[in-house]
């Protein structure tokens, strides 16, 4: 801890409390730009992560929870005791021989004897190590198969869309699906001790699927299909993330994996059903050939193909109180929707918004009443918060 | 201490007289030499795009894709195929002449060659207008239009850089600059006239002919 | 003996008066390394800001210097500059200035094609730089497909064409280089008697030539992409994402040992001066620098083990293999210095501090070459520890003892011994704070090119340390700086061999007259020089000057 006094004559320095020890000009120069710089730090944006773990990492592997994981994350400790072999082996000689053949005053300028090599030594020097790299490959492979093995019928099998920037989740045999919005992501949810089939797909580039605790990732790549299998050995919660380079919001693309006992997953599956059966679609997309006449002033807006991270205009005007009904199309690949909202941003209470819909061709309309007090709302694709905002301007 | 190179060892310069060029050791001459490695490494670049091709033909379940088809060798591509074989082996000739000291059969060879290659470039450049303007297949036309202009584009390109040499040296060779004993550019040339040559019959046996 | 001293020739290229336009024009290849040398050490400056901005930005969690579009500039930008910009042309720049006097040659196989090469590295840095103006190139250096065909910004465009123009020049300057070694070594001077250095620009050279190209092929692929509807990578075209992988690492596997085996040859030029030994195992060390060459090709798609696309034995197998010939060379070092009479001037203090550090580095490599272990940290910041070790550990170290090294034979004088002790500690120990503990975030799970992290990953400690070390490697620049300039303001003193070196460049004058050598001493062995001072110890001279073969 440092305090901050002044001296008689006006000037500013640091001391240590308690005592009478002040901080040179110096090292009080050097902690300046310091203070500043957690200053800054201080002020910024709180984060989320939907399982942050807290737990200061190691040098050796945290939490894993799939068996396929359990057995690659195995092959870490005994390749890292070779390696602290070899690096206290090295380095010990290093420090060793820098003191005792270092010159010293007083030699005089006696070559040393001039070895120009080994032949015993080189061939020990090589063949160890070829005999090393060939034990870890063996083993590495051996694992490899076991870690890539898939079953014939998996327990479960669940499909991963990946876009810019965020996941669905779709399992086929039970008719659900789930769209991410915000930084937490999608959540699956996969029951333990079963063996689950993930097949991945990208829609726009390539992303990759990175579960730490799963000890595992691969890629989602257009055009292909990749597909692993894992068995999870232990309920919980465990945080995921885009492990590929896919762009603006890369960082942002969380979801989260929750392990149950196969009860509670038989559940969760019927409380989804329910919910996606029960919940009317905010609004209905209208079928082709209905005629039935909007409500109100209709707004236009769309995203085309050509641009899928964008709104065709970023500013809609209505009248105060006005009914106005907005009509959406999603010409893209990617899921959009669009909300309003009563305030600034989306902190804002919510007003309205279309069914989360993906095109191309996808049409969506919300009909609802402009604020009544003139002034400039907010309106957003809740998948895409920060590339696809607008203004919703109601003025007299 | 004068700027002047040291005297050289009479051997050496013996040497250097006989190969006529600024080496001092055996062996192919330096800048011959530099054309290899040069030709060399065009080669890889080459061997990546038919990687990408050989990898689109071998993946892809319908290859070419739907909206395109194989292009059909008999016709142009045949012909010019035949006359670009046909200029390898009159640059071949050219270089035999000046290698045994004819001035004026080295010049014939490499004007021919010279006609050869501007006739090539200029019927390609005419198939292209015809694949683009009257069967719509352009480099946009799925990979397999992308592979076709890529590949024969580029081979196209390397053979206009084939051009402007054979005209450099043709130029140097109508002022009587090369001799039986001295003529390294034109031995230069004329390996980079038969790459380009190699290049494009591979190129003509993949795309048009095994497909 | 006493080390021969040549009169100094009334005209160097120093002390003739060096007009720009002599400079400009210079066909000369010391002119051109030293050329060479000062662009890319301003380019290592500018790689190493962004490098600040992506760490200032990390340190603690949120977003508070740059937003998410800036940073993903900053780091693609970082390293195609240190890259390409920086390690690349400085290497070709020492081995530019040095291989000629190392071969007893009067200059380059072909002078003025050298000039072209460097030129053509301005016209190159020039397009990538101004990428910056026209919405940067934000795809990571390695430029994905689809993602870098989809990406708008102009920047993109201008940074593919920079690379090909840059490819360019390498493929000639690899080009030179081979011709100069094969063609204009000095008599005596078979290839198993030629200093290490210049066996592996050899090497180094062969590898360019064959991977330029197709990565040059790439670029143009996805510029075709971009501009012309092309349909190379885009599945709905029948395109291959993976492709582009493919034909990228290709080239970007030989790629990093274009950019660590110059440093390789630089610290078995300088671990034999200062142990007072010659290189233990010449022959071996050879024979391992051709099969690291060779095995570099055959090992690219270790970086695609995550792709599902890739046969996994095959590449696994030959990522370990390639360890053996690595491990080599370092027990040779090591044996060298065994037995020796060490001097601690700075050279040797960076060349040691090269084996030490990049042995971590190589280590690194070792678990990443375990594909289930891959799985799990690829992309992550264990990756960007490996790479950082191997190339601030190992290539910067390498670059500046080799410019402690030379200095004086290209100025005159030798660089300040207290401050390159000062800049080598720091950086000694800056470069571990930074990337030590990026060991541990990646096998947490922290994945890299990402702007922020969570507040309760855990991760701000060790990410905060790791910004410290940042900094401390920047700081060591300052001494260097400080250094170069006190010390080009001495007289030139330093002698034709103020290291008591082996090889030809210390047989000449400091700089060399433009003609480099008046006379060569006979090369009977890998160490000519030292045999011309100690020739109680030189083998003995054959019956007749054999004519060396190439």
């Amino acid at each position: 801890m440092l305090v901050l006094a002044v001296k008689p004559s006006g000037g500013v320095f640091l001391r240590i409390p308690g005592t009478d020890r002040r901080l040179g000009r110096l090292a009080t120069l050097a902690l300046l730009p310091a203070a500043l710089f957690l200053l800054a730090a201080c002020g910024a944006q709180p984060n989320e992560n939907p399982t942050g773990d807290d737990a200061a990492p190691s040098l050796f592997t945290g939490e894993v929870v799939t068996t396929q994981g359990i057995e690659s994350a195995s092959l870490y400790l005994p390749i890292f005791i070779i390696a602290v072999i070899i690096f206290i082996l090295v380095e010990g000689l290093l420090i060793f021989m820098t003191l005792r053949f270092r010159r010293r005053k007083g030699d005089d300028d006696t070559l040393p004897a001039q070895t120009h090599g080994n032949n015993t030594l080189e061939i020990i020097w090589t063949a160890v190590p070829a005999l090393v790299v060939t034990v870890m490959f063996l083993a590495s492979m051996a694992v490899l198969n076991n870690v890539q093995a898939t079953s014939d019928e998996p327990d479960l099998t669940i499909d991963v869309k990946a876009f810019q920037w965020q996941w669905t989740f779709e399992y086929p045999e039970e008719g659900l699906s789930f769209t991410g919005v915000g930084k937490t992501g999608p959540e699956m949810v996969m029951p333990v001790d079963e063996v689950v089939r993930i097949r991945l797909e990208a829609v726009d580039v390539i992303h990759s699927f990175y579960v730490p605790a799963f000890f595992y990732k691969l890629d989602a790549v257009p055009g292909v299909v990749n597909e692993f299998e894992v068995t999870v050995e232990q309920p919980g919660t465990y945080g995921g993330q885009c492990a590929e380079f896919c762009g603006l919001a890369h960082g942002d693309m969380f979801f989260t994996v929750r392990a149950v006992e196969r009860t509670e997953y038989d559940a969760w599956v019927d409380a989804e059903t329910e919910a996606a059966n029960a919940t009317p679609a905010p609004t209905a997309t209208p079928q082709p050939g209905e005629t039935e006449p909007p409500v109100g002033t209709v707004l236009d807006i769309s995203t085309t193909g050509d641009d899928p991270l964008a709104f065709s205009s970023t500013t809609l005007t209505a009248m105060p109180g006005e009914t106005v009904t907005v009509e959406y199309l999603n010409d893209s690949v990617l899921p959009h929707n669009i909300a309003f909202y009563e305030g600034e941003d989306s902190s804002a209470p919510l007003i309205a918004q279309t069914e989360l819909m993906t095109g191309p061709g996808a049409l969506g309309t919300v009909t609802f009443d402009a604020p009544t007090t003139p002034g400039t709302y907010f309106f957003m694709c809740v998948v895409h918060p920060v590339q696809m905002t607008g203004t919703f301007a109601v003025a007299a | 201490m004068t700027a002047e190179t040291p005297a050289m060892d009479p051997a050496a310069q013996e040497h250097l007289e006989e190969s006529g060029h600024d080496t001092q050791r055996g062996g192919m001459d330096t800048a011959l030499l530099g054309m290899m490695l040069f030709i060399a490494s065009e080669v890889m670049f080459f061997a990546a795009l038919f990687a990408a091709y050989f990898n689109a033909r071998a993946t892809l379940p319908v290859f070419p894709p739907e909206g395109t088809e194989f292009i059909d060798p008999i016709g142009l591509p045949l012909f010019v195929t035949i006359l670009l074989i046909t200029s390898s082996f009159t640059m071949q000739w050219a270089t035999g002449r000046i290698r045994a000291g004819d001035r004026t059969g080295l010049n014939r060879g490499i004007a021919i060659t010279l006609i050869i290659g501007i006739v090539f470039l200029f019927l390609q450049l005419y198939d292209y207008s015809v694949l683009i303007l009257e069967d719509d297949f352009g480099i946009d036309s799925g990979v397999y239009g992308t592979l076709f202009y890529t590949l024969t584009g580029f081979h196209g390109a390397h053979v206009l850089g084939g051009v402007i040499g054979l005209s450099v040296i043709l130029a140097r060779g109508l002022q009587g600059q090369f001799s039986r004993k001295h003529h390294v550019a034109v031995e230069a040339v004329h390996y980079y006239w038969h790459f380009v040559d190699v290049v494009w019959v591979l190129l003509f046996l993949v795309i048009y002919v095994i497909k | 003996m006493a080390t021969t001293t040549y009169p100094r020739p009334a005209t160097t290229y120093v002390s003739r008066r060096s007009k720009v336009l002599e400079w400009l024009t210079t066909t000369d290849h010391k002119k051109i390394g030293v050329m060479y040398i000062i662009t890319s050490f301003g380019f290592f400056l500018f790689g190493g800001v962004l490098a600040l901005g992506i760490r200032t930005e990390l340190a603690v969690p949120g977003l508070q210097f740059v937003d998410q579009a800036t940073y993903n500039q900053l780091f693609g930008m970082h390293a195609i500059m240190m890259i390409f910009l920086f390690v690349m042309p400085m290497t070709v720049g020492l081995a530019n200035y040095v291989v000629p006097l190392q071969l007893g040659a009067a200059d380059m196989a072909f002078p003025r094609i050298n000039a072209l090469s460097f030129w053509m590295l301005i016209a190159g840095a020039l397009l990538i730089v101004s990428a910056f103006l026209f919405g940067g190139a934000p795809t990571g250096w390695t430029l994905y497909v689809p993602l870098s065909v989809q990406v708008a910004a102009t920047g993109v465009d201008l940074l593919l064409l920079g690379l090909v123009v840059l490819g360019f020049s390498s493929i000639l300057g690899a080009i030179n280089f081979i011709v100069t070694i094969f063609k204009m070594r000095a008599p005596g001077m078979s290839l198993m008697r030629m200093p290490m250095f210049s066996w592996t620009t050899l090497v180094t050279a062969v590898l360019l030539m064959f991977s330029i190209p197709v990565i040059a092929a790439g670029l143009i692929m996805i510029f075709i992409d971009r501009n012309y509807g092309g349909g190379f990578f885009d599945p709905a075209q029948g395109g291959s994402p993976i492709l582009w992988q493919h034909i990228f690492w290709f080239f970007g596997h030989p790629e990093v040992y274009i950019l660590i085996l110059p440093a390789f040859g630089i610290i078995s030029e300088i671990v034999p001066v200062f142990s007072r030994k010659p290189l233990f195992g010449y022959k071996a060390f050879v024979i391992a620098t051709a099969s690291i060459g060779a095995l570099g090709f055959t090992v690219w798609a270790h970086h695609m083990f995550t792709t599902g696309a890739v046969f996994l034995p095959f590449f696994a197998f030959f990522t370990f293999l390639i360890a053996v010939p690595t491990g080599v060379k370092f027990f040779n070092w090591l044996a060298t210095m065994w037995g020796g009479q060490l001097r601690f001037d700075t050279p040797m203090l960076f060349a040691v501090g090269f084996i030490a550090l990049f042995l971590i580095g190589g280590l690194d490599g070792a678990f990443l070459a375990v594909v289930p272990f891959d799985f799990m940290v690829q992309d992550t910041y264990w990756v960007v520890s490996h790479i950082h070790y191997v190339l601030v550990a190992g290539a910067v170290f390498g670059i500046f003892a080799a410019l402690f090294y030379w200095f004086p034979k290209m100025t005159g004088r030798k660089l300040n011994e207290r401050l390159g002790k000062v800049q080598f500690w720091i950086l000694f120990i800056g470069t571990n704070v930074a990337f030590w503990p990026q060991h541990m975030l990646g096998l947490d799970g922290m994945i890299r090119r990402i702007p922020d992290y969570s507040g309760n990953a855990g991760w701000t400690e060790l990410n905060f340390i790791s910004t410290v070390g940042a900094f401390m490697i920047a700081f060591s620049v300052l001494p260097f700086l400080w250094n170069v300039f006190v010390t080009l303001r001495k007289p030139a003193d330093a002698g034709d061999d103020p290291w008591d070196a082996y090889s030809l460049e210390w047989a000449t004058t400091s700089p060399p007259p433009t003609w480099n050598f008046d006379s060569l001493p006979d090369v009977r062995s890998e160490r000519p020089f030292f045999d011309a001072k100690h020739p109680e110890l030189a083998p003995p001279a054959p019956e007749t000057q054999p004519e060396a073969s190439a």
